[in-house]
């Protein structure tokens, strides 16, 4: 059934890639694409994504054919084969990848031949279509992964034990990624793994290159980066897991024991690793012991986001903290008949140790939380003795900001997008992430004192 | 003025068709256009007793949008204009989106004068995307002919085609003026058209023969109105010109069903003994 987008938690496919590329050293994108495109894109991320920024060479510096007329016409290839070789002699990186928008899909541009005329050029220019008509940014993101595997990582080369990549964490929808990455290529260190991530702090190229000696590839997700997954166990033969974003101690504590199960490392070792992080993350929490009784911090939660974070915010504020959250929307774009992607994230509210089961729906309207708000508890219908759904906490995007003044209740941002904060090294998912998400949180309850 | 789209299927003789039915127009004393809508720039092959030197997208392509219009323009044949979009190489780019710009600089340029009596648009094959209706989109082509022939596959075109014509016919004005039979002389043709004609709602404006003089005419790069004004074909496509100036019945077109179609050919499309027949 087709609707109004209202206000979109997303962009196009193109806009997915493009982030992505951003988030890759010294790799350089080039849009083929009609005029507007790639800045429009880049202008809602770089700010929506807590102040990414263009970085080098992206953002409004970005590379595009802009296509007219003429191009749609006669076709854009020669078009883009001198945007190729401009590209080429201005802008200095060590991978190119050509990205597209609908419009050349469309007349079925054929990006290959251009690329192919560099194939000498001493540096790779690869061509990886995406299509906005295939799907969001969140396809982007893995389209472009997909390609990457396909085209960029070596094949052939031996797995190693304990090497392994990890992803799913799309840059710039998730807006803590590169924190985020670096928590768990830390925790994953821990237990005596090397973690590739590729948009990590300080990664190089040739993590990206070199990604197929990997023994197991781990997609910190339910539903992104499963397709690129699927694509770099055609062509390398990687085995790969798919488990939820961890948030806090318990959950990651559940993540380590899943990965560690999967390669078969001795659980010993890994409770070992458990059990200090355990002790290190209960010794800063334990600080808020005092501020959450004496103050009465146990809140109702209402949490809007995507897939990744949903379901693990939800968690980790009911079993973590004590609160109880009454509705999480989830913000993906997942299609009414994707029952399966749909049952996996429903199964996340499931078995939680406070038994709480906060209503759950899925859509990506901005009004939509509004709307579903009376679902989740009864409204006020002028009893003189009315339970109300307060103290309340919203835990969203900036989108839910009129709601959070209408209801009088603090909103924390962490999804996409969040133009009221700026995000740099933090974390929220891990133990770390754990820690400085509810700092986070109850500094946003205790702003007035 | 009366703008006039011509579709069919593929290599059914659309082209051939509209140029001598544009000579027996010219004939009649009617002043002509025709609007080749074909990437290979071969409509109107006939009437300049040879290929257009550039196309409207070629010129666009090489000099830009400020162009003379005589330099996309050619008269031919008794003074008819004769203009090919023209479109892309092969397999690349949008020959659809290219049909769309290469009308829209012939309006801006003023190729549409007051003075003209005919505007034909003679397009490529099937309706396969929203550039080849453009002539019959926003007001352009008011009347529509289908040349189609006995044969299973062009009568399938021309029910898809019809397809395309009620659709724009429920927005706009456009109107199925007929079927204009281009004979293959194949079994009972003449009465499986009419039964196909009437069951699009439309007519079987006329039915011309088969006859290897036009085969003999383009070769020689001519119509058979100028190769042999004499000759029976001649004749027939003066009729045309005709039938098709003094048309007064315009339809929106009521498109069958596959089914209904298979059972018109098995109806008309058979002759009785056929399986009597010993090879």
């Amino acid at each position: 059934m087709s609707k109004f987008i209202d206000r979109p938690r997303y962009t196009c496919a193109l806009g997915g890639a493009l982030i992505a590329l951003r988030a890759l050293p010294r790799t350089i994108p080039i849009i083929h694409a009609s005029s507007g495109c790639g800045f429009n894109v880049s202008n809602a991320t770089t700010a929506g994504a807590g102040y990414l920024g263009g970085g080098y060479c992206g953002g409004t510096s970005a590379s595009s054919t802009n296509v007219v007329e003429r191009e749609i016409v006669f076709g854009g290839e020669e078009r883009l084969a001198e945007q190729i070789q401009t590209t080429l002699e201005i802008i200095d990186g060590d991978l190119y990848v050509v990205i597209t928008g609908c419009m050349v899909e469309m007349i079925g541009d054929d990006i290959s031949v251009s690329t192919n005329k560099f194939a000498a050029a001493g540096v790779p220019v690869l061509p990886i279509p995406t299509p906005s008509f295939r799907g969001t940014s969140y396809e982007g993101y893995d389209m472009l992964l997909s390609g990457l595997f396909r085209l960029y990582t070596t094949k052939g080369r031996q797995h190693r034990k304990n090497r392994v990549n990890l992803w799913g964490l799309p840059p710039g929808q998730d807006i803590f990624y590169k924190g985020n990455l670096t928590e768990f290529r830390r925790l994953l260190g821990r237990i005596g793994l090397d973690a590739y991530t590729f948009f990590g702090e300080g990664e190089p190229l040739s993590n990206l290159q070199n990604a197929a000696d990997a023994s197991l590839n781990i997609i910190l997700s339910d539903t992104y980066g499963l397709k690129s997954a699927e694509v770099f166990e055609e062509v390398h033969g990687t085995p790969w897991i798919s488990v939820p974003l961890p948030i806090g101690a318990s959950q990651t504590a559940n993540f380590l024991r899943t990965v560690a199960q999967a390669l078969k490392i001795p659980d010993a070792e890994v409770e070992q690793v458990i059990a200090e992080e355990d002790a290190r993350y209960y010794d800063y929490m334990e600080r808020l012991a005092d501020i959450y009784n004496d103050a009465d911090l146990q809140r109702y939660a209402v949490i809007t986001g995507d897939a990744n974070y949903a379901p693990s915010v939800a968690r980790f504020v009911s079993d973590d903290l004590g609160w109880v959250p009454r509705l999480v929307v989830i913000t993906d774009s997942l299609e009414p008949d994707d029952t399966e992607s749909r049952a996996t994230l429903l199964a996340r509210f499931e078995g939680w140790e406070s038994d709480i089961r906060p209503e759950v729906r899925f859509d990506t309207d901005a009004s939509a939380v509004v709307k579903y708000l009376p679902e989740a508890w009864e409204p006020n219908h002028n009893e003189r003795y009315y339970n109300s759904l307060t103290p309340l906490v919203l835990i969203g995007s900036v989108f839910e900001r009129d709601l959070a003044i209408k209801l009088n209740a603090p909103l924390l941002t962490l999804s996409f997008p969040a133009t009221n904060r700026v995000i740099l090294n933090q974390a929220y998912a891990g133990y770390n992430g754990g820690l400085t998400f509810m700092a986070d949180l109850f500094s946003a309850l205790l702003v007035g004192r | 003025m009366r703008q006039v789209a011509i579709y069919g299927k593929g290599g059914i003789g659309k082209s051939t068709t509209t140029q001598n039915l544009t000579a027996g127009l010219i004939e009649l004393g009617k002043q002509v256009m025709i609007v080749g809508c074909d990437p290979k720039g071969d409509s109107t092959r006939l009437l300049l007793n040879g290929l257009a030197q550039k196309t409207v997208l070629d010129t666009l392509r090489g000099v830009g949008e400020n162009i003379p219009l005589d330099s996309i323009l050619k008269v031919g044949y008794k003074g008819t204009r004769c203009v090919e979009s023209g479109g892309p190489e092969p397999g690349v780019g949008c020959a659809g989106r290219g049909i769309i710009t290469a009308i829209g600089l012939l309006e801006r340029l003023g190729a549409y004068t007051e003075d003209l009596d005919y505007v034909f648009y003679d397009v490529l094959g099937d309706v396969v995307c929203g550039g080849f209706a453009m002539p019959i989109r926003e007001g352009k082509a008011k009347e529509i002919y289908i040349v189609a022939s006995g044969e299973m596959m062009a009568l399938y075109a021309a029910n898809n085609i019809a397809k395309g014509i009620q659709r724009y016919a429920r927005k706009g004005g456009v109107r199925l003026g007929g079927i204009i039979c281009n004979s293959r002389n194949v079994d009972r043709e003449n009465e499986l058209l009419r039964a196909f004609a009437k069951e699009l709602s439309s007519q079987l404006i006329y039915d011309v023969p088969r006859h290897n003089i036009v085969q003999h005419a383009e070769i020689r790069r001519k119509t058979v109105i100028e190769y042999q004004p004499e000759s029976s074909q001649a004749k027939e496509y003066r009729q045309l010109a005709r039938a098709i100036d003094e048309n007064t019945h315009f339809v929106i077109p009521t498109p069958m069903t596959q089914d209904r179609l298979e059972e018109i050919l098995l109806e008309f499309g058979l002759l009785d003994n056929l399986e009597e027949y010993e090879i």
